[in-house]
């Protein structure tokens, strides 16, 4: 709880209009894509680095949590305050600085979404590359916080291959600017830039952004590949990407995601076993030589069906398609288990295949989808959490898959972040030296660990709640 | 009509993707949680558990959501949250009563078939002491600070002569029994008895054109949408039973409707509304709602209209404005277009044409501010495709249009499709 000195502190800082206590804000800013509800003590709107940098300061001295959110859209819980306190909102902080169609970078405040800062740019035919699934409602802050990826991964990196520099509030309430503003290069100092990026609002809560744009590719093709076999699928990719073909995304589905997503939109996938989602951007001339190319070699394994997009509005339906998935499974099973693990692509055929031994040895039903193509699966172990025999059977299997991709070379979270729901498992994948050297890091720039606390270290007393 | 609870069973698909931020109208202007799709169906959670605390904030959340359907039709997981938000207003009305505006509003004058042209008409007298004429648009704008309407906004003009009060219009109460023409019962609905009477003309003078026989039934009243939206089932359910007993008097093989609101209601709710009544109730619903059609619908998919092709002038630029009710609920959104490209002058499509005019589920009323920079974007889309003329196919997102573009300096005129036909 908060006091009645720190309530008012927060209304000086922010303005009343920015501040609230009610129960009705409480409660929507208690939950993210996770739907595992905390609720906080108080929600703040600041306008600025200087007041996150005074909310702070006031959280050093009187203890209370901070936590920044977004758009409250992350899959781990990363925004949720699960130590209680203030839920620190960029939603106020929205605003597109500056374009530079010189230097092709941004400038942007947290709070922008991301899709609002893509559609601007490419009005002047520039490009801002990552595509997370929720980029339509997601924001840059978020997307910095959790390093999150997308589809187009495959090509063009990730949000951190974007960020050249950051305007950032330490959780000591200190403001500083990491990186550059508009030039590519720069090696002064350490690169806190990749610190901060990723490190899910616990180092730091970032005011403003310079990014960096490239220029909008002049054509993009988008494909609809069908297979009968999930393997099939995968060694398509494979051999795409073997024929040095780098699409600007490579996307798979199981059948249970196929099945799940045609009850939403229709689409007419019913009874296919796999489907790929190709796009290649370039020049006019070179897009058309690789969807031929591409057409061969999914021919060569077996593709049953192959289709070109004619217009946008059909790119669009592809896409929602793919977009939905997610959260259609809710169909399947009320409680999802969404793991995002990652394996060299070279070993997904592997990773593929066990993950259906899996689901046949624990008796679950599993759908995979996700960026085949940089080797990024989203594993959803659908169960009924209320029924005993599935809720352990499922957490049996997750853990499965974790030994799988640890196994395989991989990593266990490609986009998701740690947040609270991964954080049991991270030492399948640290060493203790490995999560001591960042807890040091954490301590060293939080020694009060007021900055959104109970996040991606387990607790000691065996890790968080899942969801 | 599914209660509270049936509508939460519903919405514990809701997994918080948050989807849905990215398509409502209020939450576009808000950028606040609780105005999102997502944060109603968490407030509406809490409060059917009993939680403390939530008090008028919650009410006015409710209030805030235009019923546009668009996080509906955008919802992987389909929560129908609209249908939601109506269920808690209407658990709201039952716990603590209509406001008395609004009580006397819809229970004293929509619902009455005969108090409600009496209001009016005088109404329609007195306008000129309170209102003027705006310099700029057909409409009012008051000459003073009144209560309950704002400086600055243009107010519908009361019709002269309501149009069911028509000479010609009430020589049409009867069928004529010619066998060998389609038969249309036209409903007519409030926005075009009272405020628009041109839609009404035009609609009919356009049946007959595409070779219709045309009946006004006499007895039909308000379709019951706005005292649905604002809680009031009660009211909702007896103004669907006048309108089906008023409809059953003759045999139509279509009824329309020029707003689309109404066929929203005619076509949908009205199955909901009057489900669980007495026995055989279903069986009339199906017969009276499977026959509705839209104007556009109608004339474009059924009759074949024709057009008069040729009387336009092509140097004037007509754009198409979807009404959430038509769009999003009745799947229509072809015929409109394909019926103004028939009239001659040239077409050009605006930014976000779907995007909710801001009007709807009472927001106009409730929370006019909101409703208009809600309606701020349509002008902005309207300013920017240069367009000299805005169609639509509702008297509701007409009258809201006016206003908007009034407000923000965009000169372009407002009319219904039929109008231009």
């Amino acid at each position: 709880m908060l006091s009645d000195t720190v309530k008012s502190e927060l209304e000086r800082i922010a303005g009343t209009a920015n501040v609230s206590f009610a129960r009705e804000d409480l409660i929507c800013y208690s939950y993210d894509a996770t739907n595992n509800p905390v609720a906080p003590d108080a929600v703040v709107f600041p306008g600025g680095a200087e007041e996150v940098s005074l909310i702070l300061k006031m959280a050093n001295s009187e203890r209370f949590p901070v936590v920044p959110r977004g758009a409250g859209t992350g899959f781990t819980g990363g925004s949720l305050p699960v130590e209680g306190g203030v839920v620190l909102s960029t939603e106020r902080m929205r605003s597109i600085r500056g374009i530079d169609t010189e230097n092709l970078t941004a400038d942007v405040e947290p709070g922008v979404v991301t899709g609002e800062l893509q559609s601007e740019v490419e009005g002047l035919g520039l490009f801002y590359p990552p595509d997370p699934t929720s980029l339509k409602f997601s924001t840059i802050g978020g997307n910095i916080a959790e390093c999150a990826g997308g589809p187009r991964a495959l090509k063009y990196g990730v949000t951190r291959d974007y960020v050249l520099g950051l305007e950032v509030v330490l959780p000591t309430g200190d403001i500083i600017m990491t990186g550059t503003k508009k030039t590519v290069k720069g090696v002064v100092g350490y690169d806190l830039t990749r610190l901060v990026v990723g490190s899910e609002g616990t180092l730091g809560v970032v005011t403003r952004a310079f990014l960096r744009l490239l220029p909008l590719p002049e054509a993009t093709r988008t494909m609809l590949v069908k297979f009968s076999s999930l393997e099939d699928a995968a060694r398509a990719v494979s051999a795409i990407i073997s024929a040095r073909i780098i699409p600007s995304t490579l996307e798979i589905m199981d059948s249970v995601s196929i099945r799940c997503v045609d009850e939403f939109a229709k689409i007419g996938l019913s009874g296919v076993e796999a489907v790929l989602l190709i796009e290649v951007d370039g020049r006019e001339d070179g897009v058309e030589r690789d969807v031929a190319d591409v057409e061969r070699i999914c021919k060569e394994n077996r593709s049953v069906e192959f289709r070109v997009a004619a217009d946008r509005f059909e790119v669009k339906d592809l896409w929602k398609v793919r977009r939905s998935i997610s959260p259609a499974l809710k169909r399947i099973k009320p409680t999802k288990l969404n793991e995002d693990v990652v394996v060299p692509r070279s070993r997904l055929v592997e990773l593929i295949s066990g993950i259906q031994d899996i689901a046949r040895k624990r008796e679950v039903v599993i759908a995979s989808f996700g960026h085949a193509g940089d080797g990024n699966i989203h594993v959803n172990v659908m169960v009924d959490g209320n029924d005993p025999r599935e809720a352990r059977a499922g957490g049996d299997a997750v853990r499965d898959i974790f030994d799988l991709t640890v196994a395989l070379g991989g990593t266990i979270s490609g986009e998701h972040g740690v947040g609270i729901t991964k954080a049991p498992y991270i030492s399948m994948e640290l060493t203790d030296q490995d999560i001591e050297a960042m807890k040091r890091i954490k301590r060293a720039l939080d020694p009060s660990g007021v900055l959104n606390p109970g996040k991606i270290f387990p607790s000691p007393d065996t890790g968080a709640p899942r969801g | 009509m599914k209660s509270l609870e049936e509508h939460i069973k519903e919405a514990l698909k809701c997994v918080r993707c948050g989807a849905c931020k990215s398509v409502c109208p209020s939450f576009d202007v808000r950028r606040r949680e609780p105005s999102s799709p997502r944060g109603r169906v968490a407030l509406i959670e809490a409060s059917l558990k009993g939680e403390e605390g939530l008090g008028g904030m919650y009410v006015g959340h409710i209030k805030e959501c235009t019923l546009c359907g668009s996080c509906l039709n955008n919802c992987p997981n389909g929560v129908d949250v609209p249908g939601l938000v109506m269920a808690a207003r209407a658990e709201h009305v039952r716990r603590e009563g209509l406001s008395p505006v609004a009580s006397f509003a819809l229970r004293n004058m929509l619902s009455s078939d005969r108090f409600m042209p009496w209001a009016l008409k005088l109404a329609s007298k007195l306008q000129g002491l309170f209102l003027k004429s705006s310099s700029v648009e057909n409409g009012l704008v008051s000459r003073f600070s009144l209560p309950f309407i704002g400086g600055g906004r243009l107010l519908p003009e009361l019709a002269g002569v309501f149009f069911m009060d028509r000479r010609h219009v009430r020589a049409l109460s009867e069928a004529k029994g010619d066998s060998s023409k389609p038969r249309i019962g036209f409903f007519v609905g409030c926005g075009v008895n009272y405020l628009l009477p041109d839609i009404g003309e035009s609609t009919v003078r356009v049946l007959k054109e595409a070779g219709a026989e045309v009946v006004v039934p006499s007895g039909q009243v308000c379709c019951g949408m706005p005292a649905l939206s604002t809680g009031d089932v009660k009211t909702a359910r007896s103004l669907a039973l006048k309108n089906l007993e008023a409809f059953e008097q003759g045999e139509y093989d279509y009824i329309v409707t020029s707003c689309a609101t109404c066929g929203h209601g005619l076509k949908n709710i009205f199955r909901e509304l009057l489900s669980g009544e007495e026995d055989g109730m279903s069986a009339r619903v199906e017969r009276f709602s499977s026959r509705v059609k839209d104007i556009t619908e109608l004339l474009e998919g059924i009759l074949s209209y024709k057009g008069r092709a040729g009387e336009g002038s092509g140097d004037r630029v007509v754009t198409y404005h979807d009404p959430c009710h038509l769009r999003k609920y009745q799947g229509i959104s072809e015929e409109p277009r394909l019926l103004l490209e028939k009239t001659g002058l040239r077409f050009k499509g605006m930014k976000n044409p779907c995007k909710c005019c801001g009007l709807g589920g009472g927001l106009a009323f409730s929370n006019y501010e909101l409703s208009m920079e809600i309606a701020r974007k349509k002008a902005e889309g309207v300013r920017g495709c240069g367009a000299d003329v805005v169609a639509t196919a509702c008297p509701g997102c007409i009258i809201q249009l006016k206003d908007a573009l009034h407000r923000y300096g965009v000169r372009a005129k407002v009319v219904h499709v039929v109008e231009l036909l």
